[in-house]
C-alpha cells in the first residue's frame, strides 16, 4: 500500500473531486462531507508518506511500468515530503472553515479538490513536463475558485490571474522545450547529468533557465511579477483566499526550489553565478518592494497580499543562497508563511463577517469587539515579524544564518532590515486593533444593511477554531525546526552534484 | 551516576527561589537550606563529563559541564549557600530578599556549571541582574548604589561578551576547549570584562560602594559569589596565566589591605579585603603553574568561609548596636563572647596565622609566586620575586587592619549597656563556618583532596607542604610585623578621616559626563525628531495617497476621472515580457 503512496496523494483528490459533481445529481450539499472524507484520506497518505521518507529516504513511483527516462516518475524526498503533509493538512484545516463559511456549491468542493490534486502533483513529480501539467492543473482550478466570488470584481481578478498566470506558464512549458531540445529527456534525476554534459552556459540551457524561473516567478508572485495576486486575494471569497495564499505560491516556490536543486543543481550556479546574483536580486527586491507595497495599503487583505510578495522574496532568497541553513530557513518559512497567511486570511473574512470591516481603519478597537480573533491576528502578526519563538522567527533566523555563512552580507542587510519593515506595516493594524477606541456605537450597530448583501453573516466557532489553531502552530511549529533540519540534511546529501 | 544530571541545579534553585517568595518564611528558608545544602553531597558524587549539550540557534551549548574546578565551585557555593540562607532566617531577612539571593545563588551555580561561552555569559548576567535586586531591595541608599553597581557591572558583561563574540569568529565554537579564550582584542577584552568582577584596582569602585549598604545578611550572599565566579571565569579564560594578570592580583592585594585599613565602617572595611583577598586568588591564577591555580582554587574555597564567617560577625554586631562604624563601638568582647570568638577564628584565617585556613591556601599561591615565577617576575628583591613581595606586605597589611577591627569592636575600652550576643540561628550559622576554617587549616589533606590539581604531587619541583618550619615562621613573623605595625600607625589612622578612593573621580566625572551627552542628546533628538516628524508626514502621505501625488506631477492631466496606479492585465503582460527578456539579456 505505502509504495503506492506517490501516485495515491495524487489520485484521490482526483478521484475525490469528480465525486461532488456526480453525487450532485442526487443529492444536494455532498461536497462537502465527501471533501472531508478525502482530504482525511490525504493527510493519513501525507503524513504515512513522510514518516517512510524520513526513516528509509526518497521514494520513487514509476506510474504504468514505463520506465524513467521515458516514462513519468513520481519522486517523494524529504523536501516533498514535508510541503506534501503542509498541503495536505492546511487544505483539511480550511475545510473546516469552509463548513460555515462557504460556497457550498458542490462545484466548489470538485475545484478544492483538484486545487489538492495539482498542487500535490506538482510537490511529487519528478518531471518537468509533468510538472507543467500539474501547474496547469493547479492554476485551472485556482482560477475557477477565484472567480467564484460573489462580486464582479472576482471575475475582473479572476481574468487577471487567468491571463497572466497562463502566459507564465507558457513560459515555463517554452523553458522545458528548450531543456528537451538540449538533452533530449525531461526526467529530473536525468536532466542533472545530462545538463551538465550539454554544457551549463550554452544557449539553450540559459535559455531554458531564463524561461522556467521566469515563468515559475510569476506564480510565486514575486515583485513585479506579483500584479495579479492581490486582486485575487482580496476580492476572492474568503475561504479561497485563504487557501491559495496558503497553498498556491508556496509550492509554485518549492517547485523553483526543485528545479534549482535537482535540475540545475548547485553546479550551474557556479557555472553562471549571474544566474544566482539575478536570483538573489529578485527576491531582495521582491522583500524591499512588497514590504513598502504593504505599507501603502489601507484594505487589509491587499496588505497582507503584498506582505505574502515580501515573505516569498524571503524564502526565494534562502533558496538562492542554497546553504544547508539556507535551505532550513528557507523551508521552515515556507511552512510557517502558510500556516501564519492562511491563518490570518481566514481571520480577516471572520472579522469581515462579523463586523463589515474590511479597511484598516475599519478594524479599530477590533481588541474589543471581537477578542479572540484580534488576538488570533496579532499573535500571527508578530510570528510573521519574527518574535522568538514563533516560526517566523526561526525561518528568518536559519536564512540569515546561511545567508552569513554564504559571505552574501548585502542580502543579511536586507533580510534584517525586512523584519523591520514588516513591523511596519503590521504594527500599523497591531495598533489599530488594541489602541484605537472603536467607532461609536450608533455608526456600526445601528446602521441597517441596505442591500441585504452585505450584511453580518453568521461565524461558526470552527472558523475561530482555525484562526486560534494556526496561532497556536505559528509558536509551535518553531520547535520543529531541528526535524526541519534533520530532513534537509538528509535530503540535500541526496541532490545531484555533477 | 548520570541521573544526577537529568536537571541542571540552576533550574532547581531558581524554582526553590520562586517558592521562597511565596511560602510561610520560615517553610520558605528551610527549603532553601535544603536545597542549597543538597548542592554539597551533589557536587561531590555527579561524575565529571558534559550534560544537557543542546543547540541553541544553531550555536552548540552545553547546560550543564562538570569537571575538577566546577565541582569545587558547586561544593563551596553549596555550603556557603545553605549557611548564608541559615543566617538570613535569623537576621529577620524577607521572603523576598531570600528569594532574590537565591535565584543569584542558582545564576552563579548556573555560571560555574556552563561548558560554553554563551552559556557562561547568560548566567553572568543573570547574576549582575539578580544581584542588583539584592541590593535594591533594601532600599534607601543601597539603591543609589546598586544602580551604580548595576551599571558598571554591564559595562563589564558588555566587554566579556565582545571577547566572546571575538573568540567566536576566531575559534569557530562558543565551547570550551581547555585553552582559554583567542589571543588578542579577545583576551583583551576578557581581562578587562572579568576584571569588573573580580575587582582589578581601578575596576573596584563597586565594591567597597555597594557591599557594606544592603542588609546585613544580604552582604553576606554578595560577598561570596560575584567575585569567586570571576575568579573561575579568569581561570577558564587564562588557564596558562598571564603576567600582567598575576601582578594585577599583587597589586589588589597591596591596594585594597592599605584602603581596608583606612576605613572605619565594618562592611566597607571588609569589602576592601574582598578586593585585597581575591588579589591573591588572581596572582595564583595568573602564574598560572599547578601550584598557582590550586592556590588560587583553594584560597577560592577558603576564602568564601572565613570572609562569609566575618561579614555575618559584622552583621550580628550591627544587628544588636545598629551601629556601622567602629569608632562608635568597643569592649563587646565580654558582651558577645559568641561572635567575638568566630570573628577571631576569622580574622587569623583571612590574616594566614598558622592553624587557620587561610594559613594553607595562601602558603600555596605565596608558594607558586617563589619557585613558579622566578623568570617572569621582572623584579627580584633579595631572592624574593617582586609579586611575592607584594603578597607578603599584603599579608602584613591584613593582620594589621583585623588586628585594627578586633581592637576596636571587641576588646577596646568598655561598651555601656547591656548588648546580648548572637542569636541561635546566627550562632549556629557562624560555629559552623568557623570550625571549617579552623578544620582545613589542621587538616589540610581534606582541603588538598577537593583541590582540581595535586599540589602535593611528588612528581611537581617542588610539591607543597603547609607545615614546615620556614613556612610556619613566616607567618608568625608576618603575625609579628602587623601587631608592630598596628601600634606605630594606631595614633595617625585614627585622627584620618574618610579617605577618598577612585570613585571620588569617578562618579563626577561619570555624573557631568552623562549630564552633557544627554543634554547633547536631547538637543540633537529635538532637531533630529522635527526634521523626522516632517519626513514621516510627507511620506506617509505619500504612501497611503500615491494617486495623489501622481497627480500633483501632472500624471493624468487632461484626462478626467482619478488616477489608478494598480497595473492592468496588459501592463502586467508587459511586465512580465520585459523581465524574462531582461533576465535572458542578462544571462547570455
Amino acid at each position: 500500500m505505502i509504495e503506492h503512496a506517490p501516485v495515491l496523494v495524487i489520485a484521490l483528490p482526483i478521484v475525490g473531486g469528480a465525486l461532488p459533481l456526480l453525487f450532485g445529481l442526487f443529492a444536494d450539499r455532498l461536497g462537502w462531507p465527501i471533501a472531508a472524507v478525502t482530504l482525511l484520506g490525504q493527510t493519513v497518505l501525507a503524513v504515512a508518506l513522510a514518516t517512510t521518507v524520513v526513516d528509509g529516504g526518497a521514494v520513487s513511483y514509476v506510474p504504468g511500468g514505463f520506465v524513467a527516462p521515458y516514462g513519468i516518475e513520481l519522486v517523494v524526498d524529504g523536501l516533498s515530503a514535508v510541503v506534501l503533509v503542509l498541503i495536505a493538512a492546511v487544505s483539511l484545516g480550511v475545510l473546516a472553515y469552509a463548513r460555515r463559511a462557504g460556497p457550498h456549491a458542490d462545484s466548489f468542493y470538485a475545484q478544492y479538490l483538484l486545487l489538492v490534486a495539482g498542487l500535490s502533483g506538482m510537490t511529487a513529480t519528478g518531471d518537468v513536463f509533468n510538472l507543467y501539467v500539474f501547474l496547469e492543473i493547479t492554476g485551472l482550478a485556482a482560477y475557477g475558485l477565484v472567480a467564484s466570488g460573489r462580486s464582479a470584481s472576482a471575475a475582473v481578478a479572476a481574468l487577471k490571474y487567468l491571463i497572466v498566470g497562463t502566459i507564465g506558464a507558457s513560459l515555463y512549458l517554452l523553458g522545458a522545450g528548450y531543456l528537451l531540445a538540449a538533452t533530449g529527456t525531461l526526467n529530473m534525476a536525468d536532466l542533472a547529468g545530462t545538463l551538465a554534459e550539454a554544457g551549463y552556459d550554452s544557449t539553450l540551457v540559459l535559455t531554458a533557465f531564463g524561461l522556467m524561473i521566469g515563468g515559475l516567478a510569476v506564480k510565486v508572485a514575486l515583485y513585479p511579477l506579483h500584479t495579479w495576486q492581490p486582486d485575487a486575494y482580496a476580492d476572492a471569497h474568503d475561504t479561497v483566499s485563504t487557501l491559495v495564499a496558503a497553498l498556491v505560491s508556496t509550492v509554485a516556490a518549492y517547485a523553483l526550489a526543485r528545479l534549482l536543486f535537482s535540475v540545475f543543481t548547485v553546479g550551474f550556479f557556479d557555472a553562471v553565478p549571474i544566474a544566482q546574483t539575478a536570483l538573489l536580486t529578485v527576491a531582495a527586491v521582491s522583500i524591499v518592494a512588497g514590504s513598502l507595497l504593504a505599507v501603502a495599503q489601507s484594505d487589509v487583505q491587499r496588505m497582507l497580499a503584498y506582505s505574502s510578495v515580501s515573505q516569498f522574496g524571503l524564502v526565494i532568497a534562502g533558496f538562492a543562497v542554497g546553504t544547508q541553513a539556507a535551505i532550513v530557513g528557507a523551508l521552515v518559512h515556507l511552512v510557517g508563511h502558510a500556516v501564519m497567511k492562511g491563518g490570518l486570511f481566514a481571520a480577516t473574512g471572520i472579522v469581515e463577517r462579523r463586523t463589515g470591516a474590511r479597511r484598516l481603519a475599519e478594524y479599530a478597537g477590533l481588541g474589543e469587539r471581537a477578542p479572540v480573533t484580534a488576538a488570533g491576528i496579532a499573535v500571527l502578526l508578530f510570528a510573521m515579524v519574527g518574535v522568538p519563538p514563533a516560526v517566523g522567527f526561526v525561518g528568518k533566523w536559519y536564512i540569515v544564518v546561511g545567508a552569513v555563512e554564504a559571505g552574501t552580507w548585502s542580502l543579511v542587510v536586507v533580510l534584517l532590515a525586512s523584519t523591520l519593515l514588516t513591523l511596519a506595516y503590521f504594527a500599523r493594524l497591531f495598533e489599530r486593533m488594541y489602541f484605537t477606541a472603536p467607532p461609536s456605537a450608533s455608526t456600526t450597530d445601528a446602521t441597517p444593511v441596505p442591500d441585504g448583501g452585505n450584511g453580518r453573516e453568521a461565524v461558526s466557532t470552527g472558523m475561530v477554531a482555525v484562526v486560534v489553531a494556526a496561532a497556536l502552530l505559528a509558536v509551535v511549529l518553531g520547535g520543529t525546526a531541528p526535524l526541519v533540519e534533520q530532513i534537509v540534511e538528509q535530503t540535500v546529501s541526496t541532490f545531484p552534484h555533477p | 551516576m548520570t541521573g544526577l544530571a537529568t536537571v541542571p541545579p540552576v533550574f532547581v534553585l531558581l524554582a526553590v527561589a520562586l517558592l521562597v517568595a511565596v511560602l510561610p518564611r520560615r517553610v520558605g528558608h528551610g527549603l532553601g537550606i535544603l536545597a542549597t545544602g543538597a548542592l554539597v553531597p551533589w557536587s561531590l558524587s555527579i561524575s565529571a563529563g558534559v550534560y544537557h549539550d543542546v543547540t541553541f540557534l544553531g550555536f552548540d551549548a552545553v547546560l550543564l559541564n562538570v569537571d575538577e574546578f566546577s565541582r569545587l565551585m558547586g561544593l563551596i557555593f553549596g555550603i556557603i549557600g545553605a549557611v548564608a540562607v541559615l543566617y538570613s532566617l535569623a537576621s529577620d531577612a524577607e521572603r523576598v530578599q531570600t528569594a532574590f539571593a537565591l535565584s543569584y545563588v542558582a545564576t552563579s551555580v548556573g555560571a560555574v556549571f556552563a561548558g560554553d561561552w554563551l552559556t557562561l555569559i547568560f548566567f553572568w548576567e543573570l547574576m549582575a541582574v539578580t544581584s542588583t535586586l539584592l541590593v535594591w531591595h533594601y532600599g534607601g541608599k543601597a539603591v543609589r548604589a546598586g544602580f551604580r553597581y548595576a551599571l558598571l557591572h554591564g559595562l563589564g558583561g558588555s566587554l566579556l561578551m565582545g571577547a566572546i563574540l571575538w573568540h567566536y569568529s576566531v575559534a569557530g565554537t562558543f565551547l570550551f576547549t581547555g585553552e582559554g579564550i583567542a589571543a588578542g582584542p579577545a583576551a583583551i577584552l576578557a581581562a578587562l570584562g572579568i576584571g569588573v568582577n573580580v575587582g582589578f584596582v581601578g575596576l573596584h569602585t563597586w565594591l567597597p560602594d555597594t557591599y557594606p549598604r544592603p542588609h546585613i545578611a544580604a552582604s553576606v550572599f554578595l560577598c561570596v559569589f560575584t567575585t569567586k565566579t570571576g575568579v573561575y571565569g579568569m581561570y577558564r579564560a587564562f588557564p596558562d596565566g598571564h603576567l600582567l594578570i598575576a601582578y594585577m592580583g599583587g597589586a589588589m592585594a597591596v591596594f585594597g589591605v592599605c584602603y581596608a585599613l583606612l576605613q572605619n565602617d565594618m562592611r566597607r572595611l571588609l569589602s576592601y579585603h574582598i578586593q585585597s583577598q581575591v588579589g591573591y586568588m588572581v596572582a595564583g591564577v595568573g602564574i598560572g603553574s599547578v601550584l598557582g591555580v590550586g592556590g588560587a582554587f583553594a584560597h577560592v574555597f577558603n576564602h568564601i568561609l572565613y570572609k562569609a564567617l566575618l561579614f555575618m560577625t559584622a552583621g550580628v554586631v550591627i544587628y544588636r548596636t545598629g551601629e556601622e562604624s567602629l569608632k562608635k563601638l568597643g569592649g563587646l568582647a565580654r558582651e558577645m563572647p559568641i561572635t567575638a570568638g568566630a570573628f577571631s577564628v576569622a580574622a587569623l584565617s583571612i590574616a594566614g596565622f598558622p592553624g587557620f585556613n587561610g594559613f594553607v591556601s595562601k602558603g600555596i599561591v605565596i608558594s607558586a609566586s617563589h619557585y613558579d615565577f622566578k623568570k617572569e617576575a621582572l623584579v627580584h628583591v633579595g631572592g624574593y620575586t617582586g609579586l611575592e613581595l607584594l603578597l607578603l606586605v599584603g599579608g602584613v597589611g591584613t593582620f594589621m587592619s583585623f588586628i585594627k577591627f578586633g581592637y576596636y569592636a571587641f576588646f577596646h575600652g568598655e561598651h555601656d549597656g547591656e548588648v546580648r550576643d548572637a542569636n541561635r540561628g546566627q550562632s549556629v550559622a557562624m560555629v559552623v563556618v568557623a570550625v571549617l576554617c579552623v578544620v582545613y587549616g589542621l587538616y589540610d589533606t581534606a582541603l588538598f583532596s577537593i583541590l582540581p590539581v595535586d599540589v602535593t604531587a611528588a612528581t611537581l619541583e617542588h610539591p607543597y607542604t603547609t607545615y614546615t618550619i620556614p613556612h610556619v615562621v613566616e607567618g608568625v613573623v608576618l603575625a609579628v610585623l602587623g601587631l608592630v605595625g598596628f601600634y606605630a600607625t594606631k595614633k595617625p589612622l585614627s585622627k584620618l578621616g574618610r579617605v577618598p578612593d577612585l570613585d571620588r573621580i569617578y562618579n563626577p566625572a561619570v555624573f557631568y559626563g552623562a549630564r552633557g551627552v544627554v543634554l547633547g542628546t536631547i538637543r540633537l533628538y529635538g532637531a533630529v525628531d522635527r526634521a523626522a516628524v516632517r519626513t514621516a508626514t510627507t511620506a506617509t502621505a505619500v504612501a497611503t495617497h500615491p494617486e495623489r501625488v501622481a497627480e500633483r506631477f501632472g500624471a493624468n492631466s487632461q484626462d478626467d476621472g482619478p488616477v489608478t496606479l494598480r497595473a492592468g492585465i496588459g501592463l502586467s503582460v508587459l511586465v512580465l515580457a520585459l523581465f524574462v527578456t531582461v533576465g535572458l539579456i542578462l544571462l547570455f
